[in-house]
């Protein structure tokens, strides 16, 4: 197929004239997605440099790959490279520009053989462990109850999956699976982008689990790599792992939170405390049921108790009372006799004094009352000696009548007589005159008039209204 | 906001307090009364979540791997 792909392209560019460099870039890019695994013996000549080395792959045949890698891909595999040693190489071939030479590009150095994978494994297990990779404090805590759950393993593994699934019980959890290859080259970077999915698009699930069925102790090998334990470690969902058959550790296991000998026993994990609750949920409902049940059959106890107690109580205190009261009772009557006699005497003192002194005052009444009438009786004649000396007065009165209006009249000519010389009127007729103000005031001493002021006086005949001009005042005693 | 969401380990370890608590010593009634009823709506809500029997099993489709 990719020959066809360079044909295809070739047929493409039948006009195209290259220079050495474009065609050298070209080679290469139709080369470089050609990733192979390829298996060989190290040959003699190793040339380390700090960021990279060259080294030769040889078979059988003496053939011979020119290889180069980068440093950090030997420092992965725990072991320095040696001569003779049997590896198996994953990469791509590239043409340098420079030399005009074929280079194969490692990716990735996986070693061949029990014996040196066992090597490999201690020292990565010691270096991983000195970097804190598999410290305790570091693991992550795996909920009680997972519902949710992200399973990475293959579908087309022998036992990962299916046990995994058997043994999950049916508990209504929500499994997302994320396919991988769990055996082979290609193995570490699926499940590396499987851990990393899950914590980029499901972050939330509560649980990751790696699982893989039994196998020889090279087909578990990518779960001894270093990428494998790194790319766990940094997982922030907790990861449990089911690696293999029961005696089976892998490197990775020692950095997962929680390890499952398999994927059986992965499944159980989760699904055991799913299990216990369905049973206990009902143990602790009868629990709380007698419980409470107990509870409240003490409380009635209790409550009849107290009744009980109370009753005797308050038929005490009712006993202790009506005593009382009929002791006050008693008390009562004989203190209200008592006071009753005692009112009652005192009533009758009071009574007898009172019917005494009304018969004293009756007594000193009927005296006063023969007094009045007595009294009466001259009252009586004295008014009828009275009466009888006014009527001989008026009747006196009545017959002098005459004599003494004729004295009267007699005594008042002879006064008129005196009184008319001083008569105002005879004055008038003799032509004196009276002045007076406009108020009628008679005026006799002219200071206190004033000029222009209008003044009245009096003839005989008539009288005259006159406005002052001069006023001329005498000096006193003078006319 | 839509509903909270039933927290079923949260409702096991509160029925698993209310368990405890009944067998202490000193038991106010009151507060046995709301317990015992805060704990039977528990087991309920948490037997019901039991009778869920059937798992969800949805393999990721990597195609589309940023939905979900």
């Amino acid at each position: 197929m990719k020959i066809d792909q360079i044909l295809k392209t070739e047929s493409k560019i039948e006009e195209k004239v290259f220079t050495v460099s474009e065609f050298l870039d070209f080679i290469n890019e139709v080369l470089r997605p050609c990733r192979v695994i390829i298996q060989g013996e190290i040959g003699e000549k190793i040339n380390n440099y700090p960021r990279f080395t060259f080294f030769r792959l040889l078979d059988k045949n003496n053939s011979i790959l020119e290889c180069f890698t980068w440093r950090e891909k030997i420092e992965n595999l725990g072991m320095e490279l040696e001569s003779g040693m049997e590896i198996r190489i994953i990469g791509y071939p590239e043409v340098r520009k420079d030399k005009g030479e074929l280079k194969f590009q490692v990716e990735r150095i996986e070693l061949i053989g029990e014996g040196i994978l066992k090597k490999q494994f201690e020292i990565l297990k010691k270096k991983l462990s000195a970097l804190g990779y598999f410290d305790l404090k570091f693991k992550k805590p795996i909920p009680r109850f997972c519902e949710n759950i992200g399973l990475i393993t293959s579908k087309y593994g022998k036992g990962g999956l299916k046990d995994f699934k058997t043994h999950l019980g049916n508990f209504g959890l929500r499994v997302c699976f994320y396919d991988a290859r769990v055996e082979g080259s290609f193995a570490i970077p699926e499940i590396q982008e499987g851990i990393r999915w899950f914590n980029q698009n499901l972050p939330k699930i509560d649980v990751l689990v790696l699982t893989r069925g039994g196998g020889g102790w090279e087909s578990l090998q990518p779960f001894n790599s270093e990428e494998l334990v790194k790319a766990i470690f940094a997982s922030k969902i907790p990861i449990i792992t089911g690696i293999g058959h029961e005696d089976d550790e892998t490197l990775v296991d020692f950095a997962a939170d929680l390890r499952a000998s398999t994927p059986t026993h992965a499944a159980k994990i989760l699904s055991e405390n799913w299990k216990s609750a369905s049973v206990k949920v009902y143990e602790f409902k009868k629990n709380i049921n007698v419980s409470i049940n107990n509870l409240l059959r003490n409380f009635k106890e209790k409550v009849h108790f107290f009744e009980g107690s109370f009753n005797s109580i308050i038929s005490k205190i009712c006993g202790y009372i009506n005593e009382k009261i009929i002791f006050f009772e008693k008390n009562l009557i004989t203190k209200v006799k008592r006071e009753i006699l005692l009112k009652q005497r005192e009533l009758d003192g009071l009574v007898r004094n009172l019917s005494f002194g009304f018969q004293n005052y009756f007594r000193e009444l009927e005296i006063l009352e023969r007094g009045f009438e007595r009294n009466f009786l001259k009252i009586k004649s004295l008014i009828k000696n009275q009466k009888f000396k006014i009527e001989q007065f008026l009747e006196n009165l009545i017959k002098n009548k005459n004599r003494w209006r004729e004295r009267m009249e007699k005594l008042l000519k002879q006064q008129e007589g005196k009184l008319i010389p001083s008569s105002p009127q005879l004055k008038l007729k003799q032509g004196y005159t009276i002045t007076s103000d406009e108020f009628g005031k008679i005026i006799k001493d002219p200071a206190r008039l004033k000029i222009k002021q209008t003044i009245q006086t009096k003839f005989y005949k008539g009288r005259i209204f006159s406005t002052i001009n001069k006023i001329k005042k005498y000096a006193r005693g003078k006319i | 906001m839509p509903e909270e969401k039933f927290n079923f380990t949260k409702a096991y370890q509160e029925i698993e307090e209310i368990n405890e608590w009944f067998q202490g010593e000193e038991i106010d009634l009151d507060e046995a009364l709301q317990k015992y009823e805060k704990g039977m709506e528990l087991i309920n809500e948490c037997r019901e979540r039991l009778k869920t029997a059937e798992n969800k099993f949805e393999e990721i489709k990597k195609k589309y791997s940023n939905e979900e």
